[in-house]
C-alpha cells in the first residue's frame, strides 16, 4: 500500500522558489517614498541602488541638523515604529535611524513656492514638512477659524535649517498679499517654535500697544513649547493664536483707535460699561449675580407687587372720589343766587305749599308725598 | 297736597288756601327758633352740633334760611299744612330781613306719626326740585331709624346745600335775560290739569280761581 503511493508521489512536479537575487524589489508605500528611507528597512534599503541622492544607510555618515541633533522623519512609518523617530545617529539601543537629505535653502523655485504668490490655502507647506493627517486637521481648523473670525491665520511652515531669504520682507509681503484684509501670517520653523514670527497688518499693529502683540506671541510660544513634535506644535500654536486673535478683536473694538475716537466724542456719563465686565464679575464673584431662576422669581414678584400696588392705588383713588362725591361740603366762597321774580299761589306770601315728606316708621313703607 | 296752578289762589281739588290755613292755625305771626324742638327730642349736644352746621350753611348761603321744627302733631294736623302755615306766618329769630321766608327750607319732624317733611319757600323750591328734596330725606333715613334726629336733620341740610351749590352754579351761568326768560317760562307753564270740576263750590266759598281768570 505504501509502495504504490510512494511511486505516485515521486511523479508530482512541485513548484520551486525563485532565487532571492532574481526577485523584483518593491519599495514600501507604492514607490512614493524613497527606498531606504523607512526605518526597519525594505529590501531596497539595504541596497545602494535607490534613487539618486537617497541616503545610503550602509556606510555614509548620517545627516544631522546643523546643531548636531538628528533629523526627524514624519512620513509613513513601518509597523511598530513610533512617529517622529530620530534619524541618522541611532545607537545600538535606539530604533533604526535613516538619515535623510538636508532641507534645501529657500531660494529659486522653492522661494517662489513660499513667497512668489499669495497663498491659496491657510497652511503654506510646500515642502510637506508636516504629516498629511495633521496638515489636514490644521487646514480644517484654520478654515473654521477664518469663517468665524475677522482675523485670518496663515501658517507658513519652514524647515528648521532654512532661513527666510534676506530679500524677502515679510511685512511688505503681508501688505501685498492681504492689504486691507485682517490676517496674521505665522512663520513657523519646524521644531523651533521660539523662532516663530507673527506678521500683522500695519493698521492692527499701530492701533494697539506692542505689549499686546508680545503677549500673544508669548502665549503661542508657550503652547508650542508644550510639545516636541512639529505637527503638534503647529496645531497648538494655531489654536492658541486663534484664541488670542478673538480677544485681540475684542480689544480692538474696546480700545482701538476707532473706539477711542468714539469715546472721546461721547460724554463720560453716556459711555457704556465694558461688555466683558459682567462676565468677568460672574466668573470671579458669582455670588453677586442672581441666578436665572431667582431673577425670574424676582420678576414675578415685582410684577405681582406692581399689580397689587396699582389695584390699591385705583381703590384708593376710587375711595377718594366716592368720599368727595358723598361728602356734603359747605366750604368755599358764599353762594349768591341771582334774584328772579316768583309768582305766588294759594295766597301764601312766602310759600306756596311745596312739601315733600317721608315716613321713617319702621312699619310704614310710605314714601314721597307732596 | 296736589300740585296746583302757579297762579291759583286755592287748590283745585279741595279749595285749600292760605286763608283756610290761617283760619285753622291763626293769622298771627309766630316766632320760631332756627331749630325749634317742640318735641324735646334733641339733646343739647345734638342741638349744638346741628346749630354749628346751620351756621356753616348760612355762611355758605347768605340768602337762604335753614330751620327745623320738631314736634308731636295732634291727629288731624297735616305736616304739609303746618309747613305751609309756618313759612307764611313764622318768623325765625335772627333772620328777619336778611333771609326772607320765601328763601326758607323748613324741615318738619312729626314724632307722633314718625314722619319727616320739607317745606320750601317760593325761591327755595325754584332751586330745589321735589325729587332732590326727597333724596335728601332718604339720605337721612338711617339716622332717623336710629333716633339720631339731630344728625338726620344735619345730613338733610348738607345734602340740600350740595344741591343748592350745583343748581346755583347753573343759575349763575345764565345771563340776566336768560334768567328772566326762564322765570317767565316757568311761571307761564301751566300744569296740565283736568278741567276743574268744582268751580261753583269754589265760587261759593268766595275764592277766585286762576282757571276761571284765564277763561
Amino acid at each position: 500500500m505504501a509502495l504504490p503511493l510512494a511511486g505516485w508521489s515521486a511523479q508530482i512536479d512541485l513548484p520551486e522558489w525563485t532565487e532571492a537575487t532574481e526577485a523584483a524589489s518593491y519599495g514600501l508605500g507604492g514607490g512614493l517614498w524613497p527606498a531606504g528611507l523607512l526605518p526597519g528597512g525594505t529590501p531596497g534599503s539595504e541596497t545602494a541602488d535607490g534613487p539618486s541622492g537617497i541616503v545610503d544607510g550602509s556606510g555614509e555618515a548620517p545627516k544631522t541638523n546643523p546643531d548636531g541633533s538628528p533629523l526627524t522623519f514624519y512620513g509613513p512609518l513601518a509597523d511598530g515604529e513610533t512617529p517622529g523617530v530620530s534619524l541618522g545617529q541611532g545607537g545600538s539601543d535606539q530604533p533604526a535611524q535613516v538619515p535623510i537629505e538636508p532641507l534645501p535653502s529657500l531660494e529659486g523655485e522653492l522661494q517662489n513656492l513660499y513667497f512668489g504668490y499669495p497663498p491659496v490655502d491657510y497652511l503654506i507647506d510646500p515642502q510637506r514638512l508636516l504629516t498629511e493627517q495633521k496638515s489636514n486637521d490644521i487646514k480644517r481648523f484654520l478654515e473654521f477659524h477664518s469663517d468665524e473670525s475677522p482675523f485670518h491665520i496663515y501658517v507658513m511652515v519652514v524647515g528648521e535649517t532654512q532661513e527666510i531669504p534676506e530679500d524677502v520682507d515679510l511685512k511688505a509681503l503681508h501688505k501685498e498679499w492681504f492689504s486691507d484684509q485682517r490676517a496674521v501670517l505665522m512663520v513657523y520653523f519646524r521644531e523651533h517654535p521660539e523662532r516663530t514670527e507673527f506678521v500683522y497688518n500695519e493698521s492692527v499693529r499701530s492701533s494697539l500697544p506692542k505689549s499686546v502683540f508680545d503677549r500673544i506671541s508669548q502665549n503661542c510660544l508657550r503652547e508650542g513649547a508644550a510639545t516636541d513634535l512639529a505637527p503638534d506644535q503647529v496645531e497648538k500654536m494655531a489654536i492658541e493664536l486663534s484664541i488670542q486673535l478673538y480677544w485681540l478683536s475684542k480689544l480692538m473694538t474696546a480700545e482701538g483707535k476707532e473706539a477711542m475716537a468714539i469715546a472721546e466724542a461721547t460724554p463720560a456719563h453716556e459711555m457704556p460699561a465694558s461688555a466683558d465686565a459682567p462676565e468677568l464679575l460672574r466668573e470671579y464673584a458669582p455670588g453677586i449675580f442672581l441666578e436665572e431662576s431667582s431673577r425670574r422669581a424676582l420678576s414675578i414678584l415685582v410684577t405681582v407687587a406692581v399689580i397689587l400696588a396699582t389695584l390699591v392705588l385705583v381703590a384708593f383713588v376710587g375711595w377718594i372720589v366716592i368720599w368727595l362725591r358723598g361728602m356734603d361740603r359747605v366750604t368755599g366762597a358764599p353762594m349768591i343766587f341771582p334774584s328772579f321774580k316768583v309768582v305766588r299761589r294759594l295766597g301764601g306770601e312766602f310759600s306756596g305749599g311745596g312739601f315733600v315728606s317721608m315716613s321713617f316708621d319702621i312699619n310704614d313703607g310710605s314714601g314721597l308725598s307732596s | 297736597m296736589r300740585p296746583v296752578d302757579h297762579e291759583a289762589d286755592s287748590c283745585y281739588s279741595c279749595g285749600y288756601s292760605e286763608l283756610e290755613a290761617a283760619s285753622k292755625f291763626g293769622s298771627n305771626q309766630v316766632i320760631l327758633s332756627r331749630v325749634h324742638d317742640a318735641a324735646h327730642c334733641l339733646r343739647k349736644q345734638e342741638k349744638d352740633i346741628l346749630n354749628a352746621a346751620l351756621d356753616q350753611l348760612e355762611v355758605k348761603f347768605p340768602q337762604m334760611l335753614f330751620c327745623a321744627y320738631l314736634g308731636t302733631l295732634p291727629e288731624g294736623l297735616s305736616m304739609s299744612e303746618l309747613g305751609f302755615w309756618l313759612l307764611n306766618h313764622g318768623q325765625v329769630k335772627g333772620a328777619e330781613y336778611a333771609r326772607p321766608n320765601e328763601n326758607g327750607i323748613l324741615v318738619i319732624v312729626d314724632m307722633n306719626t314718625k314722619q319727616i317733611g320739607i317745606s320750601m319757600g317760593y325761591f327755595a323750591e325754584s332751586i330745589i326740585t321735589e325729587e332732590e328734596a326727597y333724596r335728601a330725606l332718604l339720605r337721612a333715613r338711617p339716622n332717623l331709624l336710629n333716633a339720631e334726629y339731630g344728625e338726620a336733620i344735619e345730613n338733610i341740610f348738607r345734602r340740600l346745600a350740595r344741591v343748592l351749590t350745583k343748581n346755583g352754579r347753573k343759575l349763575r351761568k345764565l345771563s340776566h335775560e336768560e334768567l328772566q326768560a326762564q322765570s317767565k317760562a316757568l311761571n307761564e307753564n301751566k300744569l296740565d290739569l283736568p278741567e276743574h270740576f268744582a268751580p261753583l263750590l269754589v265760587k261759593k266759598r268766595g275764592f277766585r280761581l286762576g282757571a276761571a281768570r284765564r277763561a
